[in-house]
C-alpha cells in the first residue's frame, strides 16, 4: 500500500454513532499534538469507571497484584466463578501515550461475567517517558506471569486469550509474534479491537480520515513518534513496536479483528487479517461501515456498536468452548 | 455511556448540554437515521427508556439502547412530546425537556420524509416531475386521458367509476398529464354542487363539462365578496318557508311548472300558489324565461357563496 493509491471522500460515519462524536468533541478531538498528552492523560483519568462501577454491584472482584517493581495487573473474575476458568490478558489502549489498566475494562468483564473467565489487564509504562521496547516489554512480562500464576488465578493455561483495543490491541498482536518467538506462553487466540499496528502511517485510510473522528494521522503521527522517536516510519522498527512490520505472520494463534470503515487504521487493520490468511493462518476480520475508531466505546448503544460488541462475543465464545 | 449520559445532565441545562443534545439530533437527521435511532438517542441522553407512539409505529429502547418493545399503556405521568415519551415519572429536567423537543421534531422530519405519496397525488400534482406522473398514472391503470374529481371533503382523485352518492366536482377528460388542470376545474364545478337536501337544494354531482358560463361566475365570488341583492333576496325568502328553496330549485331546473309540481309531488295549484308567495319575497316573477334566468343566476350565486363560506 501507498499513498499513490488513489482514495476519494471519507466515507460518511455511521449516523448513530457519529451524533455521540459531536458530543465527546470536545473531550476527544480528532488531531492530538504531542503538547496535549499531559491533558489527555488528566481527561481520560476523568471519564475512567470507578472500581465500583467496574464490579458491578460487587457481581466482579478486582484484585490488583504486582508483576515487578515496574509492571502491575488487577484482576478481575466474577463472583462464585468455578475454576480453572478461561483468562483473557488484556491491553489497554490509549496510543501508547495515556491510558491506565482501567481503561476500557468494562468491556472484558461483561465478557467474563456472559463466559465465565478471568480478566488480568496490565499497567504498562507508557511512552514517550517509555519509549519502545519498554510498553511491549511490559505486556509481554504480564502475560508471562499470568501464566506461570495461572493456577492460582484460577486460568485454565490451555485457554488463554490476549485482547486490547487501539494501542492495546497492537500491544496484543505483538505479544502474540513474541510469544510464538520466544517459545510461550501458548495464546488461544488473540482479539484486536480497532488495533494500531503500523507506525508508517501511510495508508490510504490515515490519509483520507486525516482531521475527521478519533485518532487522525496526526495523532497516530504523536503516538508513534513517541514509542519509536525519530525511528518512526524508518527502516528499522521492529515488529514487536509495529506488528504491520513483521514478514511472517504464520503461527500465530486465531485472531479476531475488527475495525471502523471511518478511521485511520481501516487499511493497517484489514491488511493484517489478509497477511495471515495468506500465511495459512485463522482470522475473523469485521470492518464495521462507518465506524470511527472507538466508536464501540464512545457509542456504545449505537445498532453497529451493539453489533461490534456481540461479535466479539461470538468469536470468543467459540473459541474458548472447552 | 452511563458516565457521558451523566455529565451531560450534570452540566448547565441552558448552556453546554442543550447544545450537545441539539448537535447529536441535528446529527441524526443529517445522517438520514431511522425512528429507532433516533428514539435510542432520546433514551440515551435522559438515561431512560425511551418510547414512540405514532400512527402505526411503536418503538421502545431501553436506557441501554436495546430495543425492547412493550404492550403496556404509556404512563400519562410521563413526560412527552408529539408521541414520544421518556419512562420517568414527574415533571422533565431542562435536559430531558430539550431531549424530548428536539427527537420530536427529528421523529416528525423522518415521518414526513418516510411517506410514500400515493400514485393519486402525484398524478394531481402539478409540481411532480412529469415522469413522475406518467408513471402513477400507469400504476394506477389510467388510459390516455382521465378525468380529476374534487370532493367535498376537500379531497380528490383519478375518475375511474364516477362516485356512488359522494358529492363533488367532476374534471373535464384530459391527457394524464393535464389532470392538475382538470383537478382545478373539478374543485371549480365541487363549488357549484348542494347537499341535495330542502335546505340546500340541487345536484350533489357537477360536471365542469356541463358547467358551460356559469364558471366565470365562480371567479366572482370568493370569501369576502357580497352577495347581489338577488341572492339576499333568495335568503329572505329562502327564510319565511321550509319548502322555499326546493320549490325554487324544482321550477328552475324542469322543463316546465307542471314537471316541477311532479319532481315535488305537489298539485299544479299547489305550486302556483307557492310560486305567487315567493316572487312576492324574490321582488321578480319566475314564470318567464327571463326570471328563470334570473332565478338559476341567484341559486348558483347562493351555492358558491355557502362553498366560500365552508371551504
Amino acid at each position: 500500500m501507498t499513498t499513490s493509491t488513489p482514495y476519494g471522500p471519507p466515507p460518511a460515519f455511521d449516523p448513530e454513532a457519529a451524533a455521540m462524536l459531536d458530543v465527546i468533541a470536545e473531550q476527544v478531538p480528532p488531531a492530538i499534538l504531542p503538547d496535549m498528552i499531559p491533558a489527555m492523560r488528566e481527561g481520560m483519568g476523568a471519564r475512567l469507571l470507578s472500581d465500583d462501577e467496574l464490579s458491578q454491584d460487587g457481581r466482579i472482584e478486582l484484585v490488583d497484584r504486582r508483576v515487578s517493581d515496574e509492571v502491575s495487573v488487577v484482576v478481575g473474575r466474577p463472583t462464585g466463578l468455578r475454576t480453572p476458568a478461561p483468562g483473557i490478558y488484556w491491553i489497554h489502549g490509549g496510543g501508547m501515550v495515556v491510558g491506565t489498566n482501567r481503561v476500557g475494562l468494562d468491556e472484558p468483564l461483561a465478557w467474563a461475567l456472559e463466559l465465565g473467565l478471568v480478566v488480568v489487564s496490565v499497567e504498562y509504562r507508557l511512552a514517550p517517558e517509555h519509549p519502545h521496547p519498554v510498553p511491549v516489554e511490559d505486556c509481554y512480562a504480564g502475560l508471562r506471569w499470568t501464566r506461570e500464576h495461572a493456577a492460582e488465578l484460577g486460568i485454565d493455561p490451555s485457554r488463554l486469550v490476549v485482547a486490547g483495543g487501539s494501542a492495546g490491541g497492537g500491544l496484543s498482536a505483538a505479544v502474540a509474534l513474541m510469544a510464538r518467538d520466544r517459545g510461550g506462553p501458548r495464546l488461544t487466540g488473540q482479539l484486536l479491537v480497532a488495533p494500531m499496528l503500523d507506525d508508517r502511517n501511510e495508508t490510504p485510510s490515515t490519509h483520507q480520515m486525516k482531521g475527521l473522528g478519533v485518532w487522525d494521522r496526526t495523532s497516530n503521527d504523536t503516538g508513534w513518534t513517541a514509542l519509536l522517536g525519530s525511528a518512526r516510519g524508518g527502516p528499522d522498527v521492529s515488529p514487536y513496536a509495529a506488528p504491520a512490520r513483521a514478514t511472517d505472520l504464520s503461527g500465530l494463534p486465531p485472531a479476531f479483528i475488527d475495525v471502523g470503515s471511518a478511521e485511520s487504521f481501516r487499511d493497517e487493520d484489514v491488511d493484517y487479517a489478509r497477511r495471515i490468511w495468506l500465511a495459512g493462518g485463522s482470522a475473523e476480520l469485521h470492518v464495521w461501515p462507518g465506524g470511527y475508531h472507538g466508536f464501540d466505546s464512545f457509542a456504545p448503544q449505537a445498532e453497529i456498536s451493539r453489533a461490534a460488541k456481540a461479535a466479539r462475543l461470538r468469536w470468543l465464545r467459540r473459541i474458548l468452548a472447552e | 455511556m452511563r458516565e457521558l449520559a451523566g455529565r451531560l445532565a450534570a452540566l448547565d441545562p441552558e448552556a453546554g448540554a442543550a447544545v450537545k443534545v441539539i448537535a447529536y439530533f441535528d446529527r441524526l437527521v443529517d445522517g438520514h437515521a431511522g425512528l429507532e435511532a433516533l428514539v435510542r438517542g432520546a433514551a440515551t441522553l435522559a438515561g431512560c427508556a425511551a418510547r414512540l407512539e405514532a400512527p402505526g409505529r411503536r418503538i421502545r429502547v431501553s436506557a441501554d439502547g436495546r430495543r425492547s418493545d412493550l404492550d403496556t399503556p404509556v404512563d400519562p405521568a410521563w413526560p412527552g412530546v408529539d408521541g414520544l415519551w421518556l419512562e420517568r415519572p414527574g415533571p422533565p429536567s431542562a435536559v430531558d425537556a430539550m431531549v424530548l423537543e428536539r427527537a420530536a421534531a427529528a421523529i416528525r422530519l423522518v415521518l414526513e420524509r418516510d411517506r410514500v405519496p400515493e400514485p393519486v397525488e402525484v398524478v394531481l400534482d402539478g409540481t411532480a416531475a412529469p415522469q413522475a406522473r406518467e408513471k402513477a398514472a400507469r400504476r394506477l391503470g389510467l388510459g390516455a386521458t382521465a378525468r380529476a374529481i374534487a370532493y367535498a371533503d376537500g379531497t380528490a382523485g383519478v375518475m375511474i367509476t364516477p362516485p356512488a352518492g359522494a358529492r363533488a366536482g367532476i374534471g373535464p377528460a384530459v391527457p394524464v398529464l393535464d389532470l392538475p388542470s382538470s383537478l382545478a376545474a373539478a374543485r371549480t364545478a365541487l363549488r357549484f354542487t348542494a347537499e341535495g337536501t330542502p335546505d340546500d337544494p340541487g345536484p350533489r354531482v357537477v360536471r365542469a363539462d356541463e358547467l358551460g358560463g356559469l364558471a366565470v361566475l365562480a371567479q366572482a365570488v370568493g370569501p369576502g365578496s357580497e352577495p347581489v341583492p338577488d341572492v339576499r333576496a333568495l335568503e329572505r325568502a329562502a327564510a319565511s318557508a321550509p319548502w322555499m328553496l326546493a320549490t325554487l330549485d324544482a321550477v328552475a331546473t324542469s322543463a316546465s311548472l307542471r314537471a316541477a309540481a311532479a319532481a315535488l309531488t305537489v298539485h299544479h295549484s299547489t305550486l302556483q300558489d307557492r310560486l305567487a308567495h315567493a316572487e312576492t319575497l324574490l321582488g321578480w316573477s319566475v314564470h318567464d324565461p327571463s326570471g328563470r334566468l334570473r332565478l338559476q343566476l341567484a341559486l348558483a350565486l347562493r351555492r358558491l357563496h355557502r362553498q366560500s363560506t365552508s371551504a
